[in-house]
């Protein structure tokens, strides 16, 4: 595969492109995001089949659906890795696909993410630094109440459950990560305010 | 702790995907008409879409490229293909649209119940009706939700009223098990408080049924469900509504 590279597309004339039935514009969106989609798929998953299968199944959406894609709205990668992240869930927990179909479009509460075209790879290089940073400095128990609602699919109340501790506490947890992450990536200006 | 606070607290594990399956409706719904809690799930959303790039990347296998450029060529496309320029024209609905959207995307569904049910009403064949049956322009549709409390917590319910045809479906779910002998009644409410009954039903095992309202909800504000004596009902609730919502 190719390496994700800054240069090419921005995301509305990808996908514009996509809508259109370019399959060079697949293939530039695998380019850049296909490495990051199969890693959170096998992560969730641990299969490597299963993972191809779900990023198979995630970019053929995209790629059916390019035409409702809305950069004020969010950005391609937010909505590719939401629906691999969403179908590995439903694998993983063996729930039917389309469970999942309105959460990966909700748009309402979907993310501005960083602009893309020149400054995508560096952008995602910062991101991916900065996420990784304020993971780690998250409390070890806000770290894994996130990581297995996101990561393993589980439920507060399984995570309640897990870890023994009150459902409001496993709520609060979360609250409070996400609340670090936002204004941690917020501070350093990957993130609208 | 008020309502509204319960909520927002809960808005972080809605938006992970980790609310149980009742409370994330109650959610969407309080969010959908909340502009702070609308911020703080936007707020908490976009620091969810960083959480992919935690992953420590792998290479997937080479042949995964040619995979999926394979299957899409022979995928049918959902959506018609637009330009570029029209493509750039399309927005994706608002948040306080998506519900209406998500609905609206079931209307057909409804639709086509209402118009099976109407064909056998008035005597038509199911099979002449179905393939003419043009679904209702939005603006004669109206959909809203009812939320089960207390001992009804987890049931609900999507309401849509078919303004045109004169009727309301109602699609109930996670019904708790009636009493030997008991029904589920519907009723109606005016705004001046005027209750009519509206129908029993019984569900069936996995608490799910859809009722057939024989009147537009024009005129009321409420739809509440009690329990009741069967098999008729009462011509009055008997008891506090545990499942309720505006219908206005």
């Amino acid at each position: 595969m190719g390496p994700e590279t800054g240069a090419g597309r921005s995301d509305p004339d990808l996908a514009a492109d996509l809508a259109a039935g370019q399959q060079d514009a697949l293939g530039e969106l695998y380019d850049r995001y296909g490495r990051l989609a199969y890693s959170v798929a096998f992560k969730v998953l641990g299969d490597p089949g299963r993972a191809e299968d779900v990023v198979q199944e995630a970019f053929l959406k995209v790629w059916n659906n390019a035409a409702r894609f809305d950069a004020h709205r969010g950005s391609l990668r937010t909505w590719l890795m939401t629906s691999v992240r969403n179908r590995s869930i439903d694998y993983l927990r063996g729930r039917a696909g389309h469970e999942r179909e309105e959460q990966e479009l909700q748009p309402g509460v979907a993310a501005t993410g960083p602009s893309s075209d020149p400054w995508r790879e560096v952008s995602l290089s910062f991101e991916r630094t900065a996420i990784r940073e304020a993971l780690a400095s998250l409390p070890p128990e806000q770290r894994q109440a996130v990581e297995l609602a996101y990561f393993g699919g589980y439920s507060c109340r399984e995570i309640a459950g897990m870890t023994r501790v009150p459902l409001s506490t496993v709520k609060g947890r979360m609250r409070l990560a996400l609340e670090k992450l936002s204004s941690y990536l917020q501070g350093r200006g990957l993130m609208d305010v | 702790m008020s309502e509204h606070e319960e909520l927002e607290n809960s808005i972080a594990a809605w938006v992970l995907g980790a609310a149980d399956a009742g409370e994330a409706d109650t959610i969407a719904i309080h969010v959908d008409g909340c502009p702070s809690c609308q911020v703080t799930a936007s707020r908490l959303t976009r620091a969810i879409d960083a959480l992919p790039l935690e992953v420590e990347e792998l290479e997937p296998p080479a042949r995964l490229r040619q995979r999926i450029l394979a299957a899409a060529s022979t995928s049918p496309r959902v959506v018609p293909m637009p330009s570029r320029t029209e493509a750039r024209s399309l927005r994706l609905p608002s948040r306080r649209k998506h519900l209406e959207v998500r609905m609206f995307e079931r209307i057909p569904l409804y639709a086509a119940a209402a118009a099976v049910l109407l064909a056998l009403v008035a005597g038509v064949a199911v099979g002449q009706l179905a393939g003419h049956f043009t679904p209702p322009a939005q603006s004669q549709v109206a959909r809203f939700m009812l939320v089960g409390h207390d001992s009804m917590a987890g049931a609900r319910a999507s309401v849509v009223d078919l303004k045109s045809d004169g009727i309301a479906l109602v699609d109930f779910n996670g019904l708790p098990a009636l009493e030997t002998g008991k029904v589920y009644e519907l009723w109606l409410i005016t705004p001046g408080n005027r209750i009519d009954p509206a129908g029993v039903f019984v569900p069936d095992a996995s608490g799910t049924k859809v009722v057939v309202v024989g009147r537009s909800l024009e005129g009321y504000k409420t739809m509440a469900v009690t329990t009741e004596q069967g098999p008729d009902g009462a011509a009055a609730p008997t008891q506090q509504p545990q499942l309720y919502g505006s219908v206005a």
